[in-house]
């Protein structure tokens, strides 16, 4: 049986009149890299919040070190948070910042706290107030933060917002290292899918309050992976056609999309086939997605769905 | 508990609004000492024979405690320290980086009123310290009175105090802001409150004749601000009452509401 540091069950939260949650289930394994996907308001903050003990689900329960809320209270000290923008006392330096979390959880390890705002990139040296800091510093200093106290979750909403590009290089880094040395789980959420293509092993995509997907790595390479997009006037025909050219791994997507996942060099036979036939080629053209691509099909084709269902 | 106490006094030792009021507090106990050099000893012969018709002839600790410390303008400081620390936490979202981590929310609306206590305690003792010491080295008319009389008057004005302190403290947890916490804190503080209160007591004679208790019999800030020190052990005992049951209520209702509700 596979061990889940974390698991909800059902889990959703009201706002007055608006679900902003809505029977979200999501399973996280030990070491794992969650990759939280959603438009703003899709409800992974609401979501993050409530798994970090900010709010509570107006239904649902969840797990966490495979105790209930109320039970893991006490090991809720293993939970690292970075929620929204980071919560920093702006007359304060990082150092001062760190040493209030530092107090929270009855630590006082200098050394510890010195190596973790290294490792975020930032100089113990640094005096000047956090109102001095650029976005980018602030979200490292707020990652620090979240480490304090050798957490085994994290919890990081938007982590790399507002960080450079070779920031956001070294907090990837970070996050990796972190799970594979220390065997730590993370959530993480983020608008910057290709950054979390890279970073996550496993997603879950929430669309207004539902989590629609959920899919490993694996999954992912295997359904971004390459192909041929053919649109013609008659698909139908088109298939087959297709099939008469013996492709058989090819998938009807919408009214005159193909996806061809074979003969990814034999396009232009493709082309000359369909023309004897006379069926009209569109468009073709070879196409390697990316996690934000299969992210804009799969909640544009759930929005189709949603309106034509109001119609 | 111990832990978010020392993290408490941490953020307070290192905020730029505990400095300022330290030095607010020290310099209202400065002015404080100037007005009644002026009144009690009139070396500018200003007064004439006015010190002596308004009871300065002789000034002791207790009438200093209870001029100084419980007035108005003192709690006019204690409110804005008391709602800027309360407040702070949740207006960076430091809040967000702790509350999920310990084991029981109500916890820091505690240790955060314990924490603010300290500071009001050390605001009143910057003020005390040097309104009074400087009183009791350069005003004739100094007297240190009846200890009895100094410990009476010192410990209700503090117990009124830190009562007063935690309504304010409530106020700003309730609101979630600190203009949500200054404004009804200063309704107190100047009095405005007390007028209201007075027309409720007029209200109430009118319609119930003499009733045993009015309105202002039930408010903390009439209670307090009103009272006279030199009354007997029962009329004191009320008030350390009236004090305490507002205390509980105002601290137990911030963290019933921190418990209750969402972080935002």
């Amino acid at each position: 049986m596979e061990e889940y540091i974390l698991e909800t069950n059902g889990i959703s939260k009201k706002y007055g009149s608006v679900m902003a949650l809505d029977h979200v289930d999501l399973r996280l394994q030990r070491g794992e890299i969650y990759g939280l996907i959603g438009r703003n308001g899709a409800g992974k903050t609401t979501l993050l919040k409530i798994l970090a003990g900010l709010a509570r689900p107006t239904e649902g329960s969840f797990t966490i070190f495979g105790e209930s809320p109320e039970k893991s209270k006490t090991l809720r000290d293993r939970i690292g948070i970075l929620l929204e923008t980071p919560g920093l006392y702006p007359n304060m330096n990082a150092w001062e910042n760190m040493k209030l979390k530092e107090l929270t959880l009855g630590m006082n390890d200098s050394a510890y706290v010195r190596e973790l705002l290294e490792d975020v990139g930032l100089s113990i040296k640094d005096k000047r107030p956090v109102k001095k800091y650029s976005m980018g510093m602030k979200q490292r200093l707020g990652i620090a933060m979240s480490l304090v106290g050798h957490p085994d979750l994290l919890l990081l909403d938007e982590p790399i917002n507002g960080i450079d590009p070779q920031g956001i290089v070294e907090i990837r880094d970070l996050i990796g290292r972190l799970s594979k040395e220390r065997n730590i789980s993370v959530i993480i959420s983020s608008h910057i899918l290709e950054e979390m293509s890279k970073l996550a092993n496993r997603y879950g995509i929430l669309d207004h309050g539902h989590m629609i997907d959920t899919f490993s790595h694996q999954e992912l390479l295997r359904r971004c992976r390459e192909r041929i997009e053919l649109r013609t006037s008659d698909p139908v025909k088109a298939c087959m056609v297709i099939e008469k050219m013996g492709i058989t791994e090819f998938k009807i997507m919408d009214g005159s999309l193909i996806q061809i996942y074979e003969r990814l060099d034999g396009s232009g036979d493709i082309v000359l086939e369909l023309a004897k036939n006379n069926i009209k080629t569109l468009g073709i053209e070879v196409k390697n997605e990316a996690l934000e691509d299969y992210y804009l099909s799969l909640t544009s084709e759930r929005n189709t769905g949603k309106n034509q269902g109001a119609k | 508990m111990i832990n978010l106490i020392k993290m408490n006094l941490y953020r307070m030792m290192n905020a730029t609004s505990t400095k300022v009021l330290a030095i607010v507090s020290a310099l209202f106990g400065l002015m404080q000492f100037g007005i009644l050099k002026l009144i009690a000893d009139d070396p500018f012969n200003i007064m004439g024979s006015m010190a002596s018709e308004m009871g300065f002839d002789s000034v002791t600790a207790s009438t200093l405690v209870s001029n100084f410390l419980r007035s108005s303008n003192f709690l006019i400081i204690v409110a804005v320290f008391v709602v800027l620390f309360a407040n702070a936490e949740q207006k960076c979202g430091f809040d967000k980086n702790i509350i999920g981590i310990t084991k029981h929310r109500w916890l820091h609306p505690l240790s955060r009123f314990i924490a603010a206590v300290i500071g009001v305690t050390a605001l009143m003792a910057i003020t005390g310290i040097i309104g009074i010491g400087c009183s009791a080295l350069f005003v004739n008319a100094f007297t240190f009175g009846s200890a009895t009389a100094f410990v009476k008057t010192l410990g209700l004005t503090y117990l009124g105090t830190v009562a007063l302190a935690g309504v304010f403290f409530f106020f700003t947890t309730a609101f979630r802001s600190a203009a949500g916490g200054v404004v009804p804190s200063l309704v107190i503080c100047t009095g405005i409150l007390y007028m209201i209160e007075q027309l409720l007591d007029l209200l109430v004679k009118k319609v119930a004749g003499s009733p045993k208790l009015l309105p202002t019999d039930l408010f903390l800030d009439a209670k307090f601000l009103n009272f006279n020190m030199d009354s007997g052990m029962t009329a004191c005992l009320i008030l350390a009452a009236v004090c305490v049951g507002y205390l509980v209520f105002s601290v137990g209702g911030s963290m019933l509401l921190t418990q209750k509700r969402d972080v935002k």
